[in-house]
């Protein structure tokens, strides 16, 4: 009997004995004013420039504004700028920020503490790279008024600003923003419409975020990281929980009000709980990824790495993820987030319909595979990774492989994929991870589908018809333009087999009742979220 | 016996020296990176070379290992790669759950082992030994998680009697403090319980069998007294051996039981760290622990001569 299975069986036991058992352990009064919400991981640290997770993302979102955000059509909204205007030759962007933005120290949020922002996170920030690069200048004209000077036009400067991917443009004092991008920064304040308690940081179990009272939100409507960000609690406990089981007992007993991602075992005692709702928390989900080293035998070899895309079922992918629930998943032939603008099937066809093992082995003959040891290194410790990495020996060894199944953790595979030595001396064939979908809806922040050789992600593909279509898009002008440049990306990146997508996979949310205006979002939303005694 | 006391405590100072270089070495050539984990995915390579720089990583292993000595004999226990706070804080403030949680077990366990251990002895080859035994056998053989899960299950989701996870501050009230506590140390105190118990009937069972305990009950002295005051006694030597051995049994179960009952104490500081390659965080938590384990292995023989006084130092 493995950990798992007893969870699992614990967990529904309890479901169903509390069907029609609402027992809720938190006092009223205050606790009703507190949501205790339990993230994906642990806040391990605070600088969301600095360190990239998801959730640092996901707190920082809370704590610092950007200038502009996207909605849920992923156009880039005025958050904390009143306006902005372009010269006609598209080189000078002149940005004006709202009235009444303030940092949590009372201190007025001024053109210098954007600059100094701006700055610190285009050292860091791909995106912000390719705009550093291009500089003429940055500058604050007035307190209220900064600019940017471009040498070459930017088509993407407002998507750059208010883009939901770590690093985001947030807007820190000056003070802090001069930090250097490589170092943390120390304080954490904000102009968010959440304040840290950086007193109550428990790392590793708890950090506490309290309602910012001189925030002034926008009065649109709050859509995604866009429009008026109204907090309606007096608190925001992050109660961070190692163990599944013990997240879905502390959400049924009411010792917690929502749980950012249930795993898929026990998502059907929660649904069987008539006080918790459960629903798809982020509508774009995951793409899943098999990545395989372009600069080694047998997949330096084209053939060799579309073999793998001739013989792998998506679908073994997926069920091994998430079981038999068909709407967590869909089958990816190609690499955008699907329902998204830019998804297109182009050139996909090599990843539907039947398996060709026999094709697949002829081409890995052709490649020049001999049966030497194919290093496989998958981290345990990762749920998802762990399935893949079963289900890709499976893989290999039907195709004939030899594979040397490295199993270990996630922080050795961090550092064995940065190695470019052969697999003999401590490098790699095959890793797998898995990239948000919010990652993967045009090719700004889709760093996994680079394909500049040494510059790429892990695996170093070398792709030119990639990387021309790549640029192509980010000078593109209008969404058409965008989508048959994307088809194009698309076709190239399975052509050369970039890497290998594994499905399209969603997770759940889940939340007690009591808990109104939880919203799908690709990051957990508190405004606009309240509670009931 | 304070010459004693403070021979062996001084005694610690070349283990602890051995303890952080073993240590340092370890994680020094374990695989691993945070500077990669810090970095994230979008990182270069020469991203990820700055932030080694701006840790020290990328210094040679006598450089790093002599400014953590340094920084030691300073009583700095450096500062955590990830939160950026000071490692003696980010322990001190795990130190009061995992304290409290082998405290209330400890007490936990002494309070019912040795007297089922006891009565084993007493009744050895009855059905009542048998039943305890069969218990110690089950203790000692189920996983603390699974009767962490079974303890939520029933008195946490069931009954509602018990909070299912997190820790109160002892400041806020003996009640809420042992509200959360009550169910870890039962979990964690299962296998602690039938081993104590197990131990105890054994030394017992020896003691029993002397003469002097025939002479008493020769005497007509009451079974309690025999038991509790005579043998016990003189049993007493291998249970304290055990209950301290137990402790370091105490600090691995921590681990696991923290993780089930969401306990912010220093097991799990300790599984955070070593997923992320923290170094000093992992560095001043081993310290530590081999600190108590010195400690604890001081306190019994001391304890030995209280409990038998022909023990001399």
């Amino acid at each position: 009997m493995d950990r798992r299975t007893v969870l699992k069986g614990l967990a529904g036991a309890g479901g169903l004995a509390l069907t029609g058992f609402a027992a809720p352990a938190i006092a009223q009064g205050a606790a009703a004013r507190t949501l205790r919400f339990v993230p994906q991981a642990n806040l391990a640290n605070f600088d969301p420039i600095w360190g990239t997770q998801y959730v640092v993302r996901n707190a920082a979102a809370m704590v610092w504004d950007t200038l502009y955000g996207i909605d849920d059509q992923f156009v880039p909204q005025r958050q904390m700028v009143e306006s902005e205007e372009v010269s006609s030759d598209g080189l000078t962007w002149t940005f004006k920020l709202r009235p009444g933005l303030k940092f949590h120290d009372g201190e007025p949020v001024l053109a210098k503490d954007v600059v100094a922002s701006l700055t610190r996170w285009s050292a860091r920030d791909p995106m912000g790279l390719m705009l550093k690069a291009i500089q003429s200048e940055l500058v604050a004209v007035d307190d209220k008024t900064f600019k940017w000077v471009l040498k070459q036009p930017y088509p993407k400067m407002l998507f750059a600003l208010g883009k939901g991917n770590a690093p985001c443009a947030f807007i820190m004092p000056e003070r802090l923003a001069q930090t250097d991008p490589f170092k943390q920064i120390a304080e954490y304040v904000g102009s968010g419409p959440f304040k840290f308690a950086k007193s109550e940081w428990v790392p590793g179990a708890k950090a506490v975020f309290e309602k910012f009272t001189d925030y002034v939100p926008r009065q649109e409507k709050p859509v995604w990281l866009a429009g008026g960000k109204q907090v309606l609690m007096d608190r925001v406990e992050w109660v961070i929980m190692p163990d599944p089981a013990t997240a879905a007992a502390a959400l049924q007993n009411g010792e917690v009000d929502w749980w950012e991602n249930p795993i898929t075992d026990l998502v059907p005692v929660l649904k069987g709980n008539k006080n918790i709702g459960v629903d798809i928390g982020d509508p774009l989900g995951n793409v899943g990824s098999f990545r395989m080293n372009h600069l080694h035998a047998p997949f330096n070899n084209v053939k060799a790495r579309q073999a793998i895309l001739m013989a792998l079922s998506q679908e073994d992918y997926m069920r091994a993820l998430v079981g038999d629930d068909n709407s967590l998943w869909k089958p990816l032939p190609g690499f955008f987030t699907p329902d998204t603008p830019l998804y297109t099937e182009a050139g996909g066809d090599i990843l539907k319909g039947k398996r060709d093992f026999a094709a697949a082995k002829k081409l890995l003959e052709e490649a020049g595979y001999k049966g030497e040891p194919i290093t496989c290194v998958v981290a345990q410790d990762q749920p998802i990774t762990k399935a893949f990495g079963d289900v890709t020996a499976d893989l290999l060894k039907k195709l004939g492989m030899n594979v040397d199944f490295v199993a270990t953790d996630w922080g050795t595979v961090g550092a064995r994929r940065a190695q470019k030595t052969p697999p003999s001396q401590g490098g790699w064939h095959v890793f797998h991870t898995w990239h948000a979908g919010a990652d993967c809806i045009n090719p700004a922040a889709y760093t996994a589908l680079r394909a500049n050789g040494d510059k790429a992600w892990f695996g170093w593909p070398t792709s030119e018809p990639v990387e021309k279509e790549i640029t192509n898009w980010f000078a593109a002008k209008s969404l058409d333009e965008e989508k048959a440049v994307a088809a194009r990306i698309n076709k190239a990146a399975i052509d050369d087999v970039v890497f290998a997508p594994t499905g399209f996979f969603l997770g759940y949310t889940a939340w007690r009742k009591n808990v109104a205006g939880v919203t799908k979002g690709p990051i957990p939303l508190f405004w606009g979220v309240s509670k009931t005694a | 016996m304070l010459a004693y006391a403070l021979r062996r405590v001084l005694s610690t100072l070349p283990v602890m020296a051995f303890v952080a270089l073993f240590v340092f070495s370890l994680l020094y050539i374990a695989p691993g990176d945070p500077a990669v984990v810090i970095a994230g995915d979008q990182a270069s390579p020469a991203d990820v070379e700055r932030i080694r720089a701006n840790l020290g990583l990328d210094q040679p292993f006598l450089v790093q290992f002599g400014s953590w000595v340094w920084r030691l004999l300073h009583f700095d226990l450096g500062t955590s790669i990830f939160t950026n706070l000071p490692v003696a804080s980010m322990i001190a403030q795990r130190l009061e759950p995992t304290l409290s949680l082998m405290m209330v077990t400890l007490l936990l366990t002494i309070i019912v082992a040795v007297p089922l251990g006891v009565i084993a002895a007493w009744k050895a080859g009855t059905w009542i030994d048998r039943i305890i035994m069969a218990f110690a056998v089950f203790g000692f053989s189920v996983p603390v998680f699974v009767v962490g899960y079974i303890l939520a299950y029933v008195f946490a989701l069931k009954f509602d009697w018990l909070p299912v996870q997190g820790y109160t501050p002892l400041s806020q009230g003996v009640w809420p403090w042992l509200q959360n506590l009550i169910l870890p140390a039962v979990a964690l105190g299962c296998v602690y319980i039938a081993l104590i118990a197990r131990i105890t009937r054994a030394a017992m069972l020896e003691v029993l069998q002397q003469d002097y305990i025939r002479t008493a009950r020769a005497k007509g002295l009451g079974q309690g007294g025999i038991l509790f005051i005579h043998a016990l006694k003189n049993a007493a030597v291998p249970i304290v051996t055990v209950v301290g051995i137990g402790i370091a049994l105490l600090i691995g179960g921590a681990v696991v039981t923290e993780s089930v009952f969401a306990i912010p104490g220093l097991g799990r500081l300790t599984i955070d760290a070593i997923l992320r390659r923290d170094y000093p965080v992992i560095q001043g938590i081993v310290l530590l622990f081999s600190f108590v384990y010195v400690l604890v292995n001081l306190l019994i023989d001391i304890t030995y001569t209280l409990v038998d006084p022909r023990i001399r130092y």
